[in-house]
């Protein structure tokens, strides 16, 4: 896949909604090109899952689809939109904000914001996400013929290249994750491998991780591997709690993912010099991995982190080379496994 | 109508903060230079000022003013790691720029915050200072930053022009204060006046008014009219008279605001000419905010100064908000007031 494959996958993805309990846009995206490669269908949960039958070792490989998002709860009566959080959303980042709620059509919004002169000095804080209300330019009989409860309203977030081979959107955690599954399998299909292997595109993890619970138990996997997004430093973002943009594929290390596991991505990153870098946490790893790893009889368990700035904001960014070191990584890995290598 | 949609589109999308005004001053200058009723002059400053001749000559000379830089940031620093370090120029709440894209010589740039994740939970609802904010261009170091951006550069808002609401009535820029102010002058340059008109595009507004001082004092008008935008606050969490001025209320004409006290007589006049003409207008219910009003009435030998204002949400942010038909409101009150002016 040339890099302008990737990147306009991954435009066409960050640019796609897909909040929790309503995935349909990107997961059709998803699995139409996942379909070139896998055998896909839609689960009960909305789970896009791809499967390819093979004797071996049944590998899982996981990255969530749904991103964070707002959903309306009320329309108040001068016509404005009262949300609930819908994953969690950062209101620090809100106030004149565009969104887009998607109602009967597309609206456009904007979210409310109170102005300074207004505000005593010291109290510049961000609202609870229940006094954040969103401005259509409609008074309440017209906006209720577009908007209802239960729509779902994103950020309207454009696909920005930046420096080098940086990139910012809203969403690409993690559908930076999605598209480097998507590389992976395309990686291992130039390798002429095919291992018994199943990749699933998760809903709601950031409400919970339904969807990778139910889908790793119908996969009912030997071993897996899911794919997020980590912390990468910024000015305020440590060394310490962060991994570096730009440096590799974060291989995660925890008391709930396989220690064996964990050391084999790293002797394999070493020996095809994939640049990588250990991500240290104690517990859970707030990951689809903390579930897949205790579905059905338990799953051997790994977890790689793209690198990503500015978390849960309409402005995440990532670096386009960090996602293919992933599916590189990925890609060895299994092959390793096979005895390919 | 339309046209000074057009206008306000072009202008709004220009970046122009404070003391850099020039490709917004190029634009105006453009669509008049070959009106033959027109005559400009751009001063020391960069203001730009417009002699139009009406079919009359007034009694009274009369300005009629806009400023045409905008709120923005200036880069102050490049830190070791390639970050780039701002200050503001104009009042910019910080909450407006958290997270947000901004423009750095043609490249994108985004604000960028610590995860909420990682943000103590008692500090998770504070917002970082100007100070703390810092601009990401995807620079992995000083070297690669400064190959593209240098200190003193402007960042400004990432915005679009979009018109919203069921019929399109409502309009999201950033900038709309002022080159909004600036596309009515702009077409009113380009109409037929009655009057002998003198219009003065101002700079450096958004850091105390300084333009005005000088154009005002060169022009030395009896009266002048300030064309703004103006906080509306008329949302969710706020009531009553805090709400200020609202949308669909019409032409906001002022008494007193942060930086002026209007004469009394010139504020019910205005207001009584909008009611005979069956005109929308409205009043601040709150003394806040200023304009050039401020400098304008106390500079040369003094002016009797209105300012007539389109009601704007969320100003000073990437997304000011306004109204079609308040613009429409302004137009016809400043149309009448020139005449009521023009020989009192």
């Amino acid at each position: 896949m040339t890099d302008n494959e990737l990147i306009s996958l991954l435009e066409s993805l960050c640019c796609a909604d897909g909040t929790p309990g309503d995935e349909t846009a990107a997961a059709k995206i998803a699995a139409e090109v996942m379909n070139r490669y896998m055998d896909v269908k839609i689960d009960n949960m909305g789970n896009v899952v791809a499967r390819q039958e093979a004797s071996g070792r049944h590998y899982l490989l996981d990255a969530h689809i749904d991103r964070i998002g707002m959903v309306v709860t009320a329309i108040t009566d001068e016509g404005f939109v009262k949300v609930g959080a819908c994953g969690g959303v950062d209101t620090r980042t809100f106030d004149a904000s565009e969104v887009i709620i998607l109602g009967v059509k597309p609206i456009y919004g904007i979210i409310s914001a109170i102005p300074p002169h207004l505000t005593k000095s010291g109290e510049n804080k961000a609202s609870d996400i229940t006094d954040v209300v969103i401005d259509i330019g409609m008074d309440k009989d017209t906006a209720e013929k577009y908007v209802t409860p239960s729509d779902r309203v994103i950020f309207k977030s454009e696909f920005k290249k930046l420096l080098s081979s940086r990139v910012s959107c809203a969403a690409l955690d993690d559908r930076a994750g999605v598209v480097s599954l998507i590389l992976a399998v395309d990686m291992l299909k130039d390798k002429g491998l095919k291992p018994n292997l199943t990749v699933v595109f998760s809903v709601c993890e950031e409400t919970g991780g339904s969807g990778a619970k139910t889908s790793s138990f119908s996969a009912n996997a030997d071993e897996a591997i899911a794919v997020d997004v980590s912390f990468a430093t910024a000015p305020g973002v440590s060394a310490e709690e962060a991994g570096e943009l730009s440096k590799g594929p974060m291989i995660g290390f925890s008391s709930t993912l396989d220690y064996n596991m964990s050391k084999a991505l790293v002797s394999v990153a070493e020996k095809n010099n994939i640049e990588y870098q250990k991500e240290i946490m104690g517990s859970k790893t707030g990951t689809n991995a903390d579930n897949i790893a205790v579905s059905g009889y338990g799953v051997k368990m790994g977890l790689i982190s793209i690198p990503l700035r500015n978390m849960h904001t309409q402005s995440e960014i990532v670096d386009i080379e960090d996602i293919r070191n992933t599916a590189k990584l990925i890609c060895e890995y299994i092959a390793s496994e096979m005895g390919e290598c | 109508m339309e046209r000074i949609f057009e206008f306000a589109r072009d202008l709004s999308l220009l970046d122009g903060i404070s003391s850099r005004e020039e490709t917004v001053r190029n634009y105006i200058v453009d669509k008049i230079k070959d009106e033959k009723s027109c005559s400009y002059l751009i001063d020391n400053l960069g203001n730009l000022i417009v002699d139009k001749k009406g079919r009359k000559s007034p009694e009274n000379k009369i300005m009629i003013d806009a400023h045409t830089d905008e709120v923005g940031l200036i880069v102050s620093y490049i830190t070791s790691e390639g970050f780039i370090k701002v200050h503001n120029v104009g009042g910019i709440n910080e909450k407006v720029l958290l997270g947000r894209t901004v423009k750095v010589n043609g490249l994108t740039g985004v604000v960028g915050i610590k995860p909420v994740h990682l943000t103590d939970k008692s500090k998770s609802k504070d917002i970082p200072e100007m100070d703390d904010l810092y601009v990401d261009i995807g620079a992995a170091s000083k070297e690669e930053a400064e190959k593209y951006v240098s200190l003193g550069d402007s960042v400004t808002f990432d915005s679009e022009w979009v018109q919203f609401g069921e019929n399109n009535d409502y309009i999201k820029s950033k900038a709309l204060d002022d080159r909004l102010g600036c596309a009515i002058m702009l077409d009113m340059l380009l109409k037929e006046q009655e009057y002998d008109l003198t219009f003065t595009f101002t700079v450096q507004e958004e850091v105390g008014c300084r333009g005005a001082i000088a154009a005002t004092n060169r022009v030395k008008p009896d009266y002048a009219i300030v064309l703004e935008c103006t906080t509306a606050s008329d949302i969710i969490g706020v009531s009553g008279e805090k709400r200020v001025c609202s949308l669909s209320g019409g032409a906001v004409v002022s008494f007193m605001d942060g930086g002026t006290v209007y004469q009394k007589n010139l504020y019910k006049k205005a207001m009584a000419l909008a009611r005979e003409r069956g005109i929308k207008a409205q009043t601040k219910t709150m003394i806040a905010g200023g304009n050039n009003a401020r400098q304008i009435h106390q500079s040369s030998c003094g002016v009797k100064t209105l300012a007539v204002s389109v009601p704007c949400r969320y100003l000073h942010s990437p997304s000011c908000v306004i109204k079609k038909s308040d613009v429409e409101d302004v137009i016809n009150l400043v149309n009448e007031l020139v005449l009521t002016f023009a020989d009192d």
